[in-house]
């Protein structure tokens, strides 16, 4: 009987689920610790002393010496991970582009900003690690040096709300994805990322100027 | 009333050396509850005889009159002018191959489809015609109901950003197919054979989660909630095979 014959499998194999799943774990992994870090560091609204604290704790734990690199390579993980997805030659993203002006639909342009986003950020993040992890320890003081000095107040004018912006899309994605959110909570769940959207990408915003007004 | 509609329609006939593709304009005076079913018969039988577009049903059942309309795939007797601008556009579904003008094969993608995803009851009872038929509960009969409705217009496949990046990518209709006898408790298939046809990145985990499949479906089929149904138990059986060695 056909139901016991071999199956006419177009491919084979647990790799894709594999990947799936760690793409997901990774994405998830990555949005708590965007907001405990955007959260942490905002202390410095409250008190740059709470914010130099926090930051010697973990020093002390060795958690930022060990932690930040091992952040980094979660973050590059999650990059070759989600990178499957991204047409990188001309013809793909050419396709995409004009698909999404065609269908002028939200979730197919928010994929596009969230595919975007990643490259911006995979450079940005990058240098951003870089710089604050070669520079430790981690201090209000510096950290407002630095953002005083040259571009970089540009350079986090445009990380913060762009890291924000695709890691709400990340959270929306994964949501509709999995299932957490079903058809009918769609749009429940997409008001309460544009709240978080909004919230954090106002957080980061005051933490930036607090760091340009802060006396170094 | 009266208001004028101006359509624009691409042209291209295939089978024709000199055609090239283009878009065309035709004028039709807008009447009472016209469908672009009406107007596009009108614009045949008023303007030109030669333009190609598909249609059976005009009652949204049989799925071929599906067509990109100002940017949407949608079917064509389902949708109502005085719900669109005076300006129409109007271009062939993306994905599957152009018979011409308005018209596409959907017919042959299905057809593979039906072979790809084994789509019929797999089953070792022997059939015995006089036998009663059995018994089926009424809420699976339902859920199954649910799935069966659609009508194979190929809508979300051309609204699919993954299936145009890909075209080895299933569609959420072949998904959906699928999980209809997932569910159904006559196909005595294993987990593990349905994992076999949708448990890669040309089946549910090429999914991107974009979901215009789910708001462009004519029939509003709950694709969002079946594909992320089946992305959790494929992840599941990947997860079980795993740990069982
Ligand atoms: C701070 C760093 C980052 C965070 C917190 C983050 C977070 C996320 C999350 C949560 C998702 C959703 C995952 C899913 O749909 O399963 C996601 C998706 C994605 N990420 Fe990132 N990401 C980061 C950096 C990057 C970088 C550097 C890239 C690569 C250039 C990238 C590329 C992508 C892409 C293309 C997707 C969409 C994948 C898909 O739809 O299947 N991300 N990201
Ligand atoms: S699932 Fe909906 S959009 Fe897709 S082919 Fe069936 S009826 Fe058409
Ligand atoms: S003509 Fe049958 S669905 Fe439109």
């Amino acid at each position: 009987m056909s139901f016991d014959l071999p199956v006419t499998a177009a491919k084979s194999g647990k790799t894709d689920a594999i990947l799936d799943w760690l793409q997901m774990i990774s994405g998830v992994a990555l949005i708590i610790f965007v907001f405990m870090h955007m959260t942490l560091v905002s202390s410095v609204l409250i008190n740059p002393g709470i914010m130099d604290a926090i930051a010697h704790t973990y020093e002390a734990n060795y958690m930022a010496q060990v932690g930040g690199p091992l952040l980094f390579l979660l973050f590059l993980f999650h990059f070759y991970l989600a990178a499957r997805k991204i047409p990188f030659r001309l013809e793909g993203q050419k396709t995409i582009w004009a698909h999404a002006k065609m269908l002028n639909h939200r979730d197919t342009w928010l994929w596009i900003v969230q595919a975007a986003s990643a490259m911006i950020i995979l450079i940005m993040g990058s240098i951003h690690m870089w710089a604050v992890l070669s520079d430790l320890p981690i201090t209000a003081a510096r950290s407002a040096a630095r953002m005083q000095s040259g571009p970089w107040v540009y350079f986090y004018l445009l990380l913060a709300p762009l890291v924000v912006l695709h890691v709400v899309a990340g959270l929306y994605r994964i949501a509709v994805k999995w299932g957490v959110a079903k058809d009918y909570s769609r749009e429940k769940l997409n008001k309460i990322a544009i709240g978080l959207g909004i919230a954090f990408i106002v957080i980061g915003l005051a933490t930036i100027v607090r760091f340009m007004t802060l006396a170094v | 009333m009266g208001r004028q509609l101006k359509f624009k329609i691409f042209r291209f006939n295939p089978q024709n050396p000199e055609s090239v593709p283009r878009m065309e304009v035709f004028s039709l005076d807008e009447t009472d509850s016209m469908t672009l079913f009406i107007a596009l018969n009108r614009i045949r039988e008023e303007q030109d005889g030669s333009l190609q577009f598909e249609f059976c049903c005009r009652a949204g059942i049989c799925g071929s009159c599906a067509m990109v309309i100002n940017g949407r795939p949608g079917l064509a007797c389902h949708t109502k002018t005085k719900d669109l601008p005076d300006e129409i556009t109007l271009t062939p579904l993306p994905v599957f191959e152009l018979v011409g003008d308005l018209s596409v094969d959907t017919g042959s993608w299905f057809r593979e489809m039906y072979n790809k995803v084994e789509s019929w009851v797999h089953t070792d009872k022997v059939f015995d015609p006089n036998a009663i038929e059995d018994p089926m509960d009424n809420a699976i009969a339902e859920e199954i109901y649910e799935l069966d409705r659609c009508v194979e217009c190929g809508s979300c496949v051309a609204a699919c950003g993954t299936a145009r990046l890909r075209d080895d990518f299933m569609g959420a209709t072949a998904l959906n197919r699928l999980g209809r006898f997932v569910i159904d408790p006559r196909d005595k298939r294993t987990d593990e054979q349905y994992f076999e046809v949708i448990g890669s990145d040309e089946g549910i985990f090429g999914c991107m989660g974009l979901l215009a499949c789910e708001d462009v479906c004519p029939k509003n089929l709950p694709l969002m909630n079946q594909l992320s149904y089946l992305r959790r138990k494929m992840g599941v059986v990947a997860l079980k095979q795993i740990f069982k060695k």
